[in-house]
């Protein structure tokens, strides 16, 4: 086989946390303890050896990178130390901010989430699964949403959710609640970005 | 004894059972909660997604900045994903002081500064380790006895940090369940994962995760389980119906906080303070011996 160290070297410098998969001596110990490599092709041992081997379409195309729960097992688990979560998902955002969706469900939940943080400061658990779901268009997000609807009202019956209303783009009528700092907090987090787009440049 | 809740967002929404009773237990233990004003969300697990890793510190580096300025007690998240995003960055920041320079100079923008003097705690620390088993003994009024009860622990409850219980066999809530007078029973899923953050949107695998542990759980002989995370409390709650659609499993598993059963224990009113009204799988059956 042809190795080529260039892919390994983006990783190394552009991918958050990449560099820490240079000690992994390929146990697969992380495979093993992962709750979900049983729905994967590769594991993380598998996926450092093609980053290695350089197959950058094969590494950022797979659904695996994005499959991680955060659950830390194959973490605390490993015996060189590497931070395999971290590295799973610096691997995840790297593609996406090449714009390769990996897992597009968890892109899409992922992406309401952000800016659920980023517009108001708090998640609200009402509002980002209608923000989910609008991303696939009007009439898909509000049929989407209505097969949703059991898990809403089950909470709503149990007073743990709050009916909201909610416009596309990003109107909302009374009800969702921004942190008085909000500005602030998005100035701090556009300084934030803009340090980590240095790097990856 | 003072500390800062951190409440972080699901306790104000789908976790909201888990303050109503994480507040009564402080009022039957002594423990004064203090609200960090103008708190942020963490980030949770998958701020990796929308965010960037630096945007992730500063989520939490605000929070760790406030709480300073505002009476430095320590931070305690009944949230097991805000523990780990405020004690993981926490941890960094006072390890490394050229990133605190950094990130002091992004929290510059609110006029906040972190001095990295605080120190950052799940609930379960604070139960076992400063109230303390005995304490909670004392409090106890109305005994859970015969109440079969598996202790879920789950994934973030105390991984990756290991720092006040075990990360491969944790032990802090089944004393706290013992305390109460609840029987414990074996349970071999204690620590296996329950999708976290993913579990919606790849319910397809993750429906398998839940069923293995409501069936570990019930063969232990387990009528309810407990958690002290609002995640797992979800996921493990409120899709039982889809998990059994997907997978074919039988599922029908109360899934409570241990604050709620520490409430009822304590001889709090069931709903007002043991928030047992807030369930989707009520717990009722599983606590009549107790006369919930």
């Amino acid at each position: 086989m042809d190795y080529n160290q260039t892919f390994a070297n983006e990783v190394y410098e552009k991918v958050d946390s990449g560099a820490e998969i240079k000690v992994c001596m390929q146990c697969g110990v992380c495979g093993a303890t992962c709750p979900l490599r049983g729905e994967m092709k590769y594991g993380p041992r598998q996926i450092w050896s093609l980053i290695r081997a350089g197959r950058r379409d094969e590494v950022l195309n797979n659904p695996d990178i994005m499959l991680c729960t955060s659950c830390y097992t194959c973490k605390v688990r490993c015996p060189r130390g590497v931070p395999i979560m971290e590295v799973m998902h610096g691997l995840a955002h790297y593609a996406l901010a090449q714009g390769i969706v990996p897992r597009a469900e968890t892109a899409k939940f992922g992406k309401a989430f952000w800016e659920g943080i980023y517009d108001t400061g708090r998640v609200d658990e009402a509002v980002v699964p209608i923000k989910y779901c609008l991303q696939d268009g009007l009439v898909a997000g509000l049929k989407k949403s209505l097969g949703m609807m059991d898990i809403g009202l089950a909470l709503m019956k149990a007073k743990r959710m709050k009916p909201k209303m909610f416009i596309p783009p990003n109107i909302f009528i009374p009800g969702v609640h921004k942190i008085k700092g909000v500005k602030q907090l998005q100035r701090m987090l556009d300084k934030a970005a803009a340090i980590d787009a240095a790097k990856e440049a | 004894m003072d500390y800062f809740l951190y409440y972080g967002c699901s306790l104000e929404g789908g976790g909201v059972h888990y303050m109503i009773s994480a507040e009564a237990v402080a009022k039957g233990l002594g423990i004064n909660f203090h609200e960090i004003e103008d708190w942020n969300c963490c980030g949770a697990s998958i701020a990796y997604i929308g965010g960037t890793e630096m945007q992730s510190i500063v989520l939490n580096a605000r929070n760790l900045a406030l709480a300073e300025a505002q009476g430095g007690y320590d931070i305690v998240a009944p949230c097991s994903s805000c523990y780990i995003m405020l004690n993981k960055v926490n941890r960094e920041l006072q390890a490394h002081p050229k990133l605190m320079e950094q990130v002091n100079g992004i929290l510059a923008e609110g006029g906040l500064k972190y001095s990295g003097k605080l120190r950052v705690r799940h609930i379960l620390d604070l139960l076992y380790n400063d109230v303390g088993v005995e304490k909670i003994k004392a409090a106890v009024k109305k005994p859970l006895t015969g109440v079969k009860v598996a202790a879920y622990y789950g994934c973030q409850t105390t991984r990756p940090f290991g720092e006040y219980d075990s990360c491969e066999n944790p032990h802090t809530q089944d004393e706290i369940l013992a305390a109460l007078g609840a029987e414990v029973v074996e349970f071999g899923h204690r620590v296996k994962c329950c999708g976290s953050g993913i579990f919606l949107t790849e319910i397809d695998k993750c429906a398998y995760l839940v069923k293995d542990i409501i069936e570990s759980a019930a063969a232990g002989g387990a009528q309810i389980i407990s958690t002290a995370c609002p995640m797992c409390q979800m996921n493990l709650e409120i899709y039982q119906q889809r998990v059994n659609a997907i997978t074919g499993a039988n599922l029908n598993m109360p899934v409570v906080f241990v604050t709620q059963l520490m409430a009822l224990a304590f001889g709090a009113d069931k709903d007002s303070a043991a928030a047992l009204n807030r369930l989707v799988v009520p717990a009722g059956p599983a606590l009549q011996a107790v006369g919930a």
